[in-house]
């Protein structure tokens, strides 16, 4: 069959629905009449689906059977295409294999390919046996309907299928089914300028070419909810509020761990007391034992070594007599000269030796007058004797003078020895008492000197300043150690911004060199889609189009030497005068050695298709990138953020433990100085009353020793007034003593003058005898003389000689022993001393030691004392608190531990700080409630607090909150906001440009239906005066925001890294960001006031009608209720729908040589006059549109069409269709 | 004027509709845009603007702390009068709210069955609730629910959640905290930790508008 033309010439169902077979003719305009329900409407799915190939495109609503379902039924159920082409037909068989698939045969469709010999339908496989037995190529299993329409309109590659087609289709010829659905599913509507829109934008755009206001709605949401938030975060109310918290919660902190570690100790200080009650008590009884033992010790010591000291101070007195005694007896032996008197006397024998021997001498001599000699010698010796006797006598009476005044003047001298000795003793005795006193105070004094030196070296509570000094070297230690740490922390904080700036600013710059080449390949596409859309815009008029009309094949022969600039000529006017000459201007030249290198229409199509998804590709490859960037800013703002959050907070606890640290040294400083305070105190307490007491002693010593030295001058006057009194006394009797004996002496010199005269007489006497009787007188009266001074010598020695024996007796009894006496004194002063010393150090070490266990006993007994008063002010004003009832699990808990607390401090400081800590906790608490209360009560961050919320709550907000600003975590959200704002208006932005993109083909549309409509011949019916048609900007309030948005992305870019949150209201992008967001903000309020689920493409634009039908003129208008009767109505609507078809077609496929034509398929047009029924066809006739309608019932316009069927339902539920017997009257 | 002139903001309208209602602009509201429209006053700028063009109505725009009402100019004591009558009822009310164990601040967020629940435990709160006049309910709850939906209403309260019934405490309520702390009962010193800075002037501005 050779039409010319291409057309769906049959289309024959097997086993489809209810119809067991059915064989209907197409080439040409086809009525189906029957009444309803009878399958008129099935079959023109079944025709629609050739057209469509889409099953959920053929209005069959939900509550009925799918397509597959309802119309195959059966393994051997199809559904015939057969498409008339300029020569041969071939067909299409649709079968149901698990779904529905399709298979091209080249060939016409014969029953015996599907039908055995008993009538009965083959499976599929059998009748491809048949197909394979006769030769006949067919395609294989075409499994998808993209893939069948890619065929059937003519885009498919593979050499084998690209003959089965219907119509060159470009790449817009989806347009062409969608058309023909739209026309076949609409045509029950009234006449809309919407349903118009919806079949144009439905036509030329894909069911993804919307924007799902429901998505941009929730992402609005999204991001309106996040902006209020971080918007909110970064008030400065906000912030001022986070501070006031931030330092309640610090101080909260400090002030419960203070009050647990308080009551902790409470705790350990109450258990410990307990404990200690018991064992203090006995210890301090111990020491009570231990200091009275001591006492006795060292008593019985003194005792014993003062016993000592009393003897040998009685025998030092006694050395110490004899000594003084040996000394006086010295000076007295002095005074008589002793040493002369002992030389004398020395010469006594020589005197005595030489008086015998005068006196033999003088016997000799005096031999022969011995008796004159004895006369005168007895005369001379009576006078010598008297002479003799009177010295003697008054030697005797001088002796007895000088002894009687000896006496005396010894007597005096013992008076005044005595009164000397008894003035000695009462001074020694009272210097000894003032000696002891001193002693004694010297002793006090030497105690307390050592208790002072005691006092001043030991250091009261030593220990706590100690350990108070360590912990603060060991807090500065750690302040030290935290600001270095926190120094290198800073420094790691700061590189890692640093580095994460970089990777930032490397990211933003590989985006914008990406985004820059893919605009520029975009743009060089786009250029090249345009190169090639003017050359297919102008192909038909220009050389190629001439080539394509007249000359078969002519990229084979002619096209060769071609170039494109030749091609696409519009002035070279060519002619057609002989298409069988070969030649070029007469010259032949082998062509086959030429590569083609001119393009058919298919292959500009298909290099425009490819550029366009080369476009979408590079489209979405941006888009991705984009997301990738996006997605690695998110990523590092992740990983860096969190990074530096980590070591901010590391930061902010090495900050808050240097700030614990310096408040902790500042508290240690202050009680360290306290307890040294307090120390220095106690020492000076102590030291003070040692030092008065040793001032009062040495005030007393002092005193001492003045009276001392007073008594001693008293004494000594005293002792100087008896001495010297006695001396008076004695130099009287010495006086009266001379004068006495000065009397004797005279009496005897008188005595002895006249006895001396008497004896010289008696001499001379004597010596005149003697010289008378011739004696040698003169020698004689020599050697007298010489006895005489010789008995003299002697006499005078004689009376030394008690004075020499006594001493004589004294020298070897004392004197020569004085040595003796002076070493065994010193000897005995040096024990002594010894025993003062031994005394005094024992004393030492006796009040050392009691000292030190008093201080011991004081502080047991200081300790118990606290205990006590701790314990029960404990019980008394603690116990019942509710602070105890607080603490008392960790109280009652606690492990005895011994500490300095004191137990009544520790309560008090308990209370104290609970009533600080329940201020403190309510302001902590207001501040928070008040900073969750700005939020929203969804809000992304999570602040949420509740009213009820317990201390644990309310911290771990608090704690939180410390890590969200430690983590920088506003920055993660502001990224992520930011990233949502961009994604939105981004999206936005593609999705709006993606429909605006169809707009232009909207208008090209618009303006062929209109030249269209102009081109109608409604002249000759004169029916319809016109029908116009215009385009008009959309009202649609959400497309136009949508658009607003789009064009501010398009003019501003992304400009929100910077300005979207950055409060400084100056930044030139925060205006432009406040705009966007006003503009969300609008769009937002607008899709929730509208309740409108999605912009598609008829949003974009309105249409207006203006159609004027005899005298009526409906004016600009979107909807047409009624033009005239309902007869009119469908015919518009029918010239309309034609029309749009029409316009569809001729956009929608490649103008070659081969012709075709397509169904339009109406069903009801029952209510149209012939006469309008006429005008219809001629109208879809002149456009190369074959109708298919349906009919009730036969009422005469059947005649009209080429083809009428007829429906039946037969017996068994079955529907015959059969053709009716009318004759086509006139098209 | 012309409030082109001026160059009001946009939410000029608005502004007044609640505030000439005698109602708060707290910035911690949420309905309606309203921490929106406490940014808007408080722009020193608007602020300045909106002064100027609400005094022509003889309205002053107040400024409490984070909240903006209105009060009017030389208002005639009869109407001060009657905004202290209305105003006594508030008494009570927050007596009862500082009696809460969890006391009611700023910003919290509040379910009058908690309340309810802490009231019927404790005789002392039964006691102030059952003290408070004017409410129809004679069940705890519904008690606490009218005075919540009063202070709603008055925008001291805002119903946050419907469902689970939950008022957050706006930033106003501070208003009523204040004009009750500077409250002096004749014959007693004022209290210090009662004494404020700079108290409303009752006379004037014991209730807005």
């Amino acid at each position: 069959m050779n039409n010319g033309y291409r057309i769906l010439n049959r289309i024959v169902e097997i086993n489809i629905a209810n119809v067991k077979y059915a064989d209907i003719e197409l080439n040409g305009n086809t009525c189906f009449v029957g009444a309803n329900n009878y399958g008129k409407t099935s079959l023109q799915r079944a025709i629609l689906f050739f057209y469509s190939a889409n099953s959920r495109a053929l209005g069959i609503s939900s509550s009925q059977k799918p397509f597959e379902e309802h119309y195959f039924r059966y393994d051997n159920s199809y559904i015939i295409y057969e498409v008339a082409t300029e020569t041969t037909p071939f067909f299409v068989m649709v079968y149901r294999h698990n779904k529905l698939v399709f298979r091209f045969v080249d060939s016409e469709y014969r029953p015996e390919f599907f039908f055995n010999e008993n009538n009965e339908a083959l499976k599929f496989r059998e009748v491809l046996v048949n197909l394979d037995k006769q030769g006949i190529f067919y395609s294989n299993q075409i499994d998808t309907f993209e893939r069948y329409r890619n065929i059937l309109y003519g885009t498919e590659t593979d050499p084998k299928l690209n003959k089965f087609f219907l119509l060159r289709g470009n790449e817009k010829y989806q347009n062409i089914p969608k058309s023909i659905t739209n026309v076949f599913l609409s045509s029950k509507n009234s006449i809309d300028s919407r349903f118009i829109k919806d079949f144009i934008a439905s036509a030329i755009s894909n069911e993804s070419d919307v924007i799902v206001l429901e998505n941009i709605e929730r992402q609005l949401r999204q991001f309106s909810e996040k902006y209020q938030d971080i918007e909110t975060f970064l008030k400065k109310e906000t912030q001022q509020l986070i501070e006031l918290a931030e330092q309640k919660y610090d101080q909260v902190q400090l002030l419960r761990t203070a009050q647990l570690e308080n009551a902790e100790k409470l705790g350990s200080t109450l258990r410990y007391a307990d404990t200690q009650h018991k064992i203090l008590f006995t210890a301090i009884q111990e020491k009570d034992q231990k200091i009275q033992q001591l006492k006795d010790e060292f008593e019985a010591l003194k005792y014993s070594l003062e016993e000592k000291q009393k003897d040998l101070r009685e025998q030092i007195g006694y050395y110490d007599g004899m000594l003084r005694t040996a000394q006086r007896k010295l000076d007295l032996y002095k005074e008589k000269n002793i040493d002369e008197i002992l030389e004398k006397y020395q010469e006594k024998q020589q005197l005595e030796s030489r008086l015998q021997v005068l006196q033999k001498e003088y016997d000799t001599l005096t031999a022969d007058v011995q008796n004159i000699e004895v006369q005168y010698q007895s005369l001379l010796n009576n006078i010598r004797n008297e002479i003799q006797a009177v010295t003697n006598k008054i030697n005797a009476e001088i002796t007895e003078i000088v002894n009687h005044y000896n006496e005396l003047i010894l007597l005096q001298k013992e008076e005044q020895s005595k009164r000397e000795s008894e003035l000695k003793q009462q001074l020694q005795s009272a210097i000894a008492s003032i000696d002891n006193d001193i002693n004694e105070k010297q002793i006090e004094l030497g105690q307390l000197k050592s208790e002072e030196k005691i006092a001043s070296s030991i250091q009261p509570y030593d220990k706590e300043i100690k350990q108070l000094e360590l912990e603060i070297t060991e807090l500065k230690t750690k302040i030290y150690t935290g600001k270095s740490e926190m120094a290198i922390q800073q420094s790691k904080v700061e590189a890692l911004q640093k580095e994460w700036q970089n990777i930032e600013k490397q990211l933003q710059q590989k985006f914008e060199h990406l985004t820059q080449t893919i605009q520029q390949q975009i743009e060089q596409l786009k250029k090249e889609i345009n190169q090639i859309d003017e050359k297919l815009n102008i192909q038909e008029n220009a050389f190629y189009g001439f080539l394509e009309k007249n000359i078969p094949n002519w990229h084979l022969s002619f096209g060769k030497i071609l170039n494109e600039d030749i091609l696409f000529k519009n002035d070279l006017n060519p002619q057609l005068i002989n298409p069988n000459d070969n030649t070029i201007f007469g010259v032949q030249i082998d062509l086959d050695k030429l590569q083609i290198v001119s393009k058919s229409i298919e292959q500009y199509q298909t290099e425009k298709i490819e550029k366009l998804n080369k476009i979408k590709e590079l489209e979405n490859l941006f888009l991705q990138e984009q997301q990738n960037i996006q997605n690695e800013k998110l990523l590092n703002a992740d990983k860096y953020g969190k990074q530096i959050a980590e070591i901010k907070e590391d930061i902010k606890v090495t900050q808050y433990a240097i700030e614990l640290a310096e408040k902790k040294e500042r508290k240690l400083l202050i009680e360290l100085e306290e307890w040294k305070t307090k120390a220095a105190k106690e020492t000076d307490a102590s030291l003070q009353s040692i030092r008065e007491k040793i001032a009062m002693i040495e005030e007393e010593l002092s005193i001492l020793r003045k009276r001392k030295k007073i008594t001693e001058t008293e004494f000594e006057t005293q002792i100087q007034n008896a001495i010297a009194r006695a001396q008076q006394q004695i130099q009287h009797l010495k006086q009266q003593q001379q004068k006495e004996i000065e009397q004797l002496e005279v009496q005897r010199k008188n005595t002895i003058k006249e006895l001396k005269e008497k004896e010289e007489s008696l001499i001379a006497e004597k010596q005149n005898i003697f010289q008378n009787k011739g004696v040698d007188n003169k020698r004689i009266q020599e050697i007298q003389k010489q006895i005489s001074q010789l008995q003299e010598q002697l006499n005078e020695l004689q009376q030394y000689q008690s004075l020499i024996s006594d001493y004589l007796k004294d020298k070897r009894d004392l004197f020569d022993n004085i040595p003796i006496y002076k070493q065994k004194k010193e000897e005995l002063v040096t024990e002594n001393k010894n025993i003062i010393q031994e005394l005094e150090e024992e004393n030492k070490k006796y009040n050392l030691q009691r000292l030190e266990i008093s201080k011991q006993k004081k502080e047991l007994e200081d300790a118990l004392y606290q205990f006590n008063q701790g314990i029960l002010f404990f019980e008394n004003n603690f116990k019942e608190t509710p602070v105890y009832k607080h603490y008392s699990s960790i109280i009652e808990n606690a492990e005895p531990k011994p500490s300095n607390y004191n137990i009544t401090d520790l309560c008090t400081q308990l209370l104290k700080n609970e009533s600080y800590f329940n201020e403190e906790y309510t302001h902590f608490q207001r501040y928070i409630n008040e900073f969750a209360g700005k939020f929203r009560i969804d809000n992304h961050f999570g602040f949420v607090i509740n009213h009820n919320a317990s201390f644990q709550e309310y911290e771990k907000f608090a704690q939180n909150l410390r890590n969200f600003i430690n983590e920088n975590r506003i920055d993660v959200s502001i990224t992520e906001t930011t990233a949502l704002a961009t994604m939105i208006i981004d999206s936005i932005a593609i999705k709006v440009k993606e429909l605006s993109g169809q707009k232009e083909k909207i208008y090209h549309i618009v303006e062929l239906l209109a030249a269209d409509f102009k081109k109608a011949e409604f002249e000759e019916s004169k029916l319809i005066e016109y029908i116009k048609i215009r385009l008009e900007e959309s009202d649609n309030k959400i497309y136009k925001l949508l658009k607003k948005i789009q064009e501010f992305r398009d003019e501003h870019g992304i400009v929100f890294n910077e300005g979207l949150f950055n409060t400084n209201s100056a930044t030139p992008k925060k205006s432009i960001s406040l705009q966007i967001i006003r503009l969300l903000d609008q769009l937002r309020s607008a899709i929730k006031e509208q309740e409108q689920q999605e912009i598609r493409l008829q949003d974009l634009f309105e249409l207006k009608f203006n159609i004027k039908e005899g005298l009526n003129e409906t004016g600009w208008t979107h909807r047409i209720d009624s033009i005239g009767s309902t007869g009119t109505d469908i015919l518009v609507k029918a010239i309309i729908y034609i029309t749009l078809l029409n316009v569809f077609i001729k956009e929608s496929s490649v103008k070659t040589n081969k012709k075709f034509k397509v169904h339009c398929i109406i069903d009801e047009v029952g209510q149209i006059s012939a006469h309008y029924l006429k005008e219809l066809l001629r109208f879809a006739k002149s456009r190369d549109i074959v109708m298919i309608n349906g009919l009730p019932n036969k009422s005469g316009l059947e005649s009209h069409y080429k083809y009428t069927y007829q429906f039946k339902k037969e017996d068994d539920g079955t529907v015959r269709i059969f053709p009716s017997i009318v004759t086509e009257v006139e098209v | 004027m012309n409030t082109e002139d001026l160059e009001l903001p946009r939410q000029t309208h608005e502004i007044f509709n609640i505030l000439a209602r005698g109602q708060f602009i707290s910035s911690n509201g949420t309905k309606d845009g309203m921490s929106r429209l406490y940014d808007v006053l408080n722009d020193p700028q608007n602020f300045e603007k909106l002064q100027s063009y609400f005094s022509v109505l003889r309205y002053k725009i107040e400024r409490g702390n984070n909240y903006f009402y209105f009060s009017k100019v030389n208002e005639p004591p009869s109407i001060t009068e009657k905004k202290l009558e209305t105003f006594e009822k508030y008494i009570d009310i927050i007596d009862l709210f500082a009696s809460l164990d969890n006391k009611i601040t700023i910003g919290a967020r509040v379910r009058p069955s908690e309340i309810a629940e802490e009231c019927n435990a404790n005789v002392r709160l039964k006691q102030k609730l059952a003290k408070i006049p004017l409410y129809r309910s004679e069940n705890f709850l519904n008690k606490i629910r009218e005075i919540c939906q009063m202070l709603d209403r008055d925008s001291f309260f805002e119903l946050e959640d419907e469902a689970s019934e939950t008022y957050k405490v706006l930033d106003a309520y501070g208003y009523l905290l204040e004009v009750i702390n500077a409250i002096t009962i004749f014959g007693q010193p004022p209290s210090p930790e009662h004494t404020i800075t700079n108290p409303p002037d009752i006379d004037i501005d014991i209730n807005p508008n």
